[in-house]
C-alpha cells in the first residue's frame, strides 16, 4: 500500500535523524518547542540541514459565565518552519502548523497561573509534533 | 556638470535669436528632487522664467504630485503660478483650485479650493466628503494643511463650517492635534462623545488625553503616556471619571513596559488597578474578572532558560474574597539541557522555587506556602530495527514544601519522586507521485513513577487538570508541583498526518491511558480517572481555500463526552465566519459546579463594495442564556470609514448589571499617516 | 523679427557676407565637378565664425568665384564669439547662412549646453532648432546669463 517505515534506511525520515541544526530559542515557548524538536529529531551530530522556526501563542477568553466570570481560556498557537540544506542554502520544505490548548480559570489564582503555564507547555509539544510529522512527510530522499 | 544644474529634455528645442529656448514634445525638466513633465516649455534664459503648456505633471520626492493646465514657474521650479491645478498628496488627498501658487518650494497656496481624498468619477462627480475653503495652504516642510473659512460637505450637502482648520498631510506620522471624535452611548452612562487630543513631546514621548462627556452626568478624562528609551519603552494608561453610577471619583490606572537588561536578560512588567469592580464593564474597557500585575525577568538561550516572576492578582469576581486568595506569588526557575558525551543522550537539570502568600493571617484560611524543586532527567533515543524509534528517560524530582499558617498541615514536607519511561515510536510514511503524503505514527509508552501518599501537601497549583495530545505522553499530567502522577501506566496513541497536493491538510490523533495501579489520582470529569482513561481525540483540518477546523474531544467508551472544544474559521472575500464551541463536564474539584456548554459565533458579511455587517454572540446552553451579543455596520472606502456598533452584555451579578452600548465613529481618511486603513478605491465604473 | 533683437548677445548671428578662407594640409581640386576637397586639420574662417574639421569638400559658385557650399565630415568643431558647437558632420550654405549639423550635436551657450541629434540653424537670423531627444543642461537662478 505504499507505506514504509520512515526511520528505516531509505525511509523518509532517515536522512533527518541527527542531521538537523535548530535555530536558537528566544523565549520560554521557543525553549520548550526547540527541546521537543530535538527530542524527536535527535541532536545534530552530522549537521546537513538547518531548521528555521518561529512560534506564536495568543490567549483568547473562551468560557464566560452569565455572572461575567471567565472560566476558560483558549490558547491559539501557530508555528512556522523552513528546512534549509546547509551546503547550498536551498529550502527543502517549509510551512506552518496550527493548534490550540486551553485551561480553566475556575480555580484559585495560583492554580490558574500554573494551568496557564502548562497550557503553553502542552501547546509547544503539539506544535513540535505536527512540524516533525510534516518534515517526515516532505523529507528529502 | 555642477550638481545643482537643471536638465531639460524634449523632442526638439528651438533656439531663438534672443536665446530663449522653446522645447516641444515630451518635455521634462529635472531639478534636484523635483520633476516636471509638460507638452511645451519656453525658457527665457535672461529672466530665468519657464512658461509651460500643459498637461503639466510636477512631482517631488515626498509623494506630492501637482497637475495643471498651464504654469509660469521659476527655472528652479520653486516659485510661480499654476492654473486649474490639482495637488495630489501621497496618492490619497487631492486639493483642486483654479489657481495654485508655489512659494519658495515650501508653501503651496490654493485659492477657492476643494480638498477631498474621495475618488471623483464622471458618473457621480460629487465626492462622498469634501472640504471647500476660501484658501488652502500646504506647508511641505511642516507637512500641515491650513484651511481658511472651511466648509465640510457630505455628499455635496454642507454640514459644518469653521473659520480656521489645521490637518496633518498624509505623510505626517506624529503631530500634536485632535484625533477623530467618537460618539458612544451606553445604557449606564448615556449618550457621550470622546474627543482624543494627541500631544507629541519630542521624538520619544507622547501623551494622548481623551476627554469623555456623556449625558448621565459623566465627566471622564482618559490619558495614555508613552515613552521610548534606548533599551526599552513604557506606557501609562488610565482615566479619572465621575458619574451617577457610583458616587465619588472613579477610575483606573494601567502600566506596562519592557526593558533589555545586561547579559541578554529582559525585564517586562504590566499592572492595573481600578477604583471599583464594575468600572471596566461600565466604561466598556474590558471584561476581565481578575486584575493581574506581573514583573518578569527572563533570558533564553539554546539549552538554557532562566526566568523570575512576581505576580499580584486582585479578583473582582463576585463571591471571591481577596484576603483568602493567594494574591501575591513569586517563581524563580533555571533549566539547563546538556548533551552527555560517552553514554550519549541529553540531561535536563532544573531548579524551580515558588512561594505564595494570603493576606489573611487566620489559621488555614490564611495559609502561605513556599516550595523548592530540583529535578534531573536523562533521555536517550535509538533507531532500532525496521525503523522503530526507541527512547528511554529516567530521573527524579525532589520537592521541599514549607507550609505556614495552617495547623492541619506539617510545617515541612520533602518528597522524592523517581520516574522512568520507555517509549517506542514507529512512524510509517507514504508519498505518492501526485504529491499526496501520509505519515501514520503509532506510539506506546510504559511509564513508572513512585506514588506519593495521597494529600501529602495541600494541592494549590495542580487542581486544574487538562487532558489532550500535549500531555497524553510524559511523566505527569498535573500542571504544577503539588501533585506528581504516580504508579505504572501505559500511554498509547496514534497520529495520522496527511497533506494532499490539492491543498487539504489533516492531523488526526487518538490516545488512551491504561493504568496498572494508582487509579485514584484524577477525577472522572478530567477524563483521566479509573483504570482506563477516556479516549482523547483531536482533528485539525485545513481546506485549500483556507477554512480551518480544529476540534478536540475527550469521551468515555460509551461516547459520553467529558470535554469537547471546537473552533471553525472560514475567511472569504464575501464573508468570514468563526465559531467556537466548548463543553466541560461539571467538576467540583475544579470549582465548576455545573457543566459548561458554550457557543461563540463571530461573522462578517460583505453587503456592498463599501458596506460590511458584523455580528457576534456568545450563548450559554447550560444557563439557557446569551452572555453577550454585538452587531456592527462598517462602511470603508478609499476616503471614509464609518463604524457603528451595538453591544449588549447580559452579565449580571452583585457588582455588574446588564448594559447596552452603542458607538459610532466617522473617520475622514487621508489626513495623517494612517497607512493600511484605507480600502482600495473602487475604480469608477462607466 | 529676431533680426532686430538688441545688441549684447552672442547668439548664432553671423555676418554671412564676409569672405570665407579655408586652410588645410592637402588640397585636391576636381575641375569637372567644380569641387575641391581639403584634407587634414582643415580650418574655415568667415568673420567671427571658425570651423575646424578633418575633411571639408567645398563647392564653388558659378564661374568659380566665391565658395557656395561647404560640407565638413570626420568630426566638426564650430565656434563663434560666444557659442561653440560640435558634431559628426556639418553643411554650410554660405549664401543663405543655412547651417545643418548632424551626429551627436553639442551646442554650448554660456553656462548652458544643448545636446541633440540634429541642429538646423539660420546664421543670418541667429535662430536654430535642435532635434532628436534634445537634452539641455542649464544653471537655474542665474539671471541674465550671457
Amino acid at each position: 500500500c505504499g507505506f514504509s517505515p520512515a526511520h528505516a534506511p531509505g525511509g523518509a525520515a532517515h536522512a533527518l535523524r541527527g542531521a538537523v541544526v535548530l535555530a536558537d530559542p528566544a523565549d520560554r515557548n521557543g525553549f520548550d518547542f526547540a527541546n521537543r524538536l530535538e527530542d524527536r529529531l535527535g541532536r545534530a551530530t552530522v549537521p546537513r540541514f538547518r531548521l528555521d522556526w518561529s512560534v506564536a501563542a495568543e490567549p483568547v477568553g473562551a468560557g464566560i459565565t452569565p455572572t461575567g466570570a471567565i472560566t476558560r481560556y483558549t490558547l491559539k498557537g501557530s508555528a512556522r518552519y523552513a528546512l534549509v540544506r546547509l551546503e547550498n542554502g536551498e529550502t527543502v520544505t517549509s510551512g506552518n502548523a496550527d493548534s490550540f490548548t486551553s485551561w480553566s480559570t475556575s480555580g484559585s489564582t495560583v492554580a490558574t497561573l500554573s494551568a496557564e503555564q502548562d497550557a503553553h507547555r502542552r501547546l509547544m509539544v503539539i506544535l513540535a509534533d505536527q512540524v516533525v510529522a510534516r518534515l517526515i512527510a516532505a523529507a528529502p530522499q | 556638470q555642477p550638481s545643482d544644474a537643471a536638465t531639460l529634455v524634449a523632442d526638439k528645442v528651438q533656439i531663438a535669436a534672443n536665446r530663449t529656448l522653446e522645447a516641444q514634445g515630451n518635455v521634462e525638466v529635472l531639478y534636484r528632487t523635483t520633476r516636471l513633465r509638460a507638452s511645451r516649455v519656453v525658457y527665457d534664459r535672461t529672466t530665468g522664467a519657464l512658461s509651460i503648456g500643459g498637461p503639466i505633471v510636477l512631482t517631488d520626492d515626498q509623494g506630492t504630485v501637482v497637475l495643471a493646465d498651464a504654469a509660469e514657474l521659476s527655472d528652479d521650479l520653486r516659485d510661480g503660478i499654476l492654473s486649474s491645478a490639482r495637488l495630489v498628496m501621497d496618492r490619497q488627498m487631492q486639493i483642486a483650485a483654479t489657481e495654485m501658487q508655489r512659494l519658495g518650494g515650501r508653501h503651496t497656496v490654493l485659492s477657492k479650493a476643494v480638498a477631498s481624498s474621495c475618488e471623483v468619477c464622471a458618473k457621480h462627480p460629487t465626492p462622498l466628503w469634501e472640504i471647500r475653503a476660501r484658501r488652502i495652504v500646504h506647508d511641505q516642510q511642516e507637512r500641515q494643511i491650513y484651511f481658511d473659512s472651511a466648509q465640510l460637505r457630505i455628499a455635496g450637502v454642507p454640514v459644518f463650517w469653521v473659520p480656521h482648520l489645521r490637518m496633518p498631510d498624509p505623510t505626517l506620522d506624529r503631530a500634536s492635534g485632535f484625533l477623530m471624535p467618537r460618539l458612544v452611548s451606553t445604557s449606564r452612562l448615556g449618550l457621550g462623545v470622546q474627543l482624543p487630543y494627541f500631544i507629541k513631546l519630542g521624538q520619544s514621548r507622547d501623551l494622548t488625553l481623551t476627554p469623555f462627556v456623556a449625558s448621565k452626568d459623566v465627566q471622564s478624562l482618559g490619558f495614555r503616556y508613552r515613552q521610548a528609551f534606548r533599551t526599552g519603552e513604557i506606557a501609562l494608561t488610565g482615566a479619572l471619571s465621575h458619574d451617577r453610577v457610583v458616587t465619588g471619583r472613579r477610575g483606573w490606572l494601567g502600566a506596562e513596559g519592557r526593558f533589555d537588561l545586561p547579559q541578554g536578560f529582559e525585564l517586562r512588567f504590566a499592572g492595573e488597578t481600578i477604583s471599583d469592580p464594575a468600572y471596566f464593564r461600565d466604561y466598556g474597557l474590558s471584561d476581565k474578572d481578575r486584575l493581574d500585575s506581573s514583573l518578569v525577568i527572563s533570558r533564553t538561550r539554546a539549552g538554557e532558560h532562566i526566568g523570575g516572576r512576581l505576580v499580584h492578582v486582585h479578583s473582582i469576581r463576585s463571591g471571591e474574597v481577596n484576603a483568602t486568595l493567594p494574591q501575591l506569588s513569586a517563581d524563580i526557575g533555571w533549566t539547563r539541557r546538556i548533551a552527555l558525551p560517552g553514554i550519549g543522550g541529553t540531561a535536563t537539570l532544573a531548579f524551580d522555587s515558588h512561594a505564595h502568600r494570603r493576606a489573611s493571617d487566620m489559621d488555614m484560611v490564611g495559609r502561605d506556602v513556599a516550595r523548592a524543586t530540583l529535578s534531573a532527567f536523562w533521555r536517550r533515543s535509538w533507531v532500532g530495527p525496521a525503523g522503530i524509534l526507541a527512547s528511554v528517560e529516567t530521573g527524579a524530582t525532589f520537592d521541599l514544601h514549607r507550609i505556614a499558617q495552617d495547623s492541619t498541615w506539617p510545617g515541612h514536607v520533602t518528597t522524592v519522586t523517581p520516574a522512568a519511561l520507555a517509549e517506542l515510536r514507529w512512524p510509517w510514511a507514504r508519498v505518492d507521485g501526485a504529491g499526496n503524503s501520509d505519515v501514520i505514527e503509532p506510539v506506546v509508552q510504559l511509564v513508572w513513577s513512585r506514588r506519593t501518599t495521597a494529600n501529602h501537601v495541600p494541592n494549590e497549583d495542580s487542581t486544574l487538570v487538562e487532558f489532550d495530545e500535549g500531555n497524553l505522553f510524559g511523566f505527569s499530567r498535573f500542571a504544577g508541583a503539588d501533585r506528581r502522577e504516580g504508579g505504572t501506566r501505559v500511554n498509547a496513541g496514534l497520529q495520522w498526518t496527511r497533506a494532499s497536493a490539492s491543498g487539504w491538510a489533516m492531523v488526526a490523533s487518538a490516545g488512551r491511558v491504561f493504568r496498572l495501579n494508582g487509579t485514584g489520582q484524577f477525577t472522572a470529569a478530567s477524563g483521566l480517572g479509573g483504570k482506563r482513561s477516556d479516549w482523547v481525540t483531536a482533528l485539525h483540518l485545513t481546506a485549500p481555500n483556507g477554512t480551518l477546523f480544529q476540534g478536540r474531544a475527550v469521551f468515555d467508551p460509551r461516547f459520553d463526552l467529558t470535554r469537547g472544544e471546537m473552533r471553525l474559521a472560514m475567511l472569504r472575500d464575501r464573508y468570514d465566519l468563526s465559531a467556537g464551541w466548548l463543553w466541560a463536564e461539571a467538576d467540583a474539584a475544579e470549582n465548576r459546579l455545573t457543566d459548561t456548554s458554550e457557543w461563540v459565533l463571530d461573522g462578517r458579511l460583505k453587503l456592498t463594495d463599501g458596506w460590511n455587517a458584523r455580528a457576534a454572540t456568545r450563548h450559554d446552553f447550560r444557563a439557557q442564556r446569551t452572555t453577550s451579543a454585538a452587531f456592527g455596520l462598517e462602511f470603508l472606502n478609499e476616503c471614509m470609514r464609518v463604524d457603528m456598533t451595538v453591544q449588549r452584555s447580559f452579565t449580571s451579578s452583585s457588582t455588574v448589571r446588564p448594559s447596552t452600548s452603542f458607538g459610532v465613529s466617522v473617520d475622514l481618511l487621508g489626513f495623517g499617516n494612517a497607512r493600511g486603513s484605507r480600502a482600495a478605491s473602487n475604480s469608477c465604473r462607466y | 523679427g529676431a533680426q532686430g533683437m538688441s545688441v549684447g548677445f552672442g547668439g548664432l548671428q553671423q555676418d554671412t557676407g564676409a569672405p570665407v578662407e579655408v586652410t588645410a594640409d592637402a588640397l585636391k581640386v576636381d575641375n569637372a565637378s567644380g569641387q575641391a576637397s581639403f584634407d587634414g586639420n582643415v580650418v574655415v574662417i568667415q568673420g567671427a565664425l571658425r570651423m575646424a574639421a578633418a575633411k571639408v569638400t567645398v563647392e564653388y559658385g558659378d564661374g568659380g568665384q566665391g565658395i557656395r557650399r561647404l560640407h565638413a565630415t570626420g568630426g566638426v568643431m564650430l565656434a563663434t564669439s560666444a557659442e561653440a558647437a560640435e558634431a559628426a558632420e556639418a553643411t554650410y550654405e554660405v549664401a543663405t547662412g543655412a547651417l545643418v549639423m548632424t551626429g551627436s550635436v553639442l551646442l554650448t551657450q554660456g553656462p548652458s549646453t544643448i545636446a541633440g541629434e540634429r541642429l538646423v540653424a539660420d546664421l543670418r537670423a541667429g535662430t536654430g532648432e535642435m532635434q532628436g531627444r534634445v537634452r539641455t543642461v542649464f544653471q537655474p537662478g542665474q539671471k541674465g546669463g550671457n
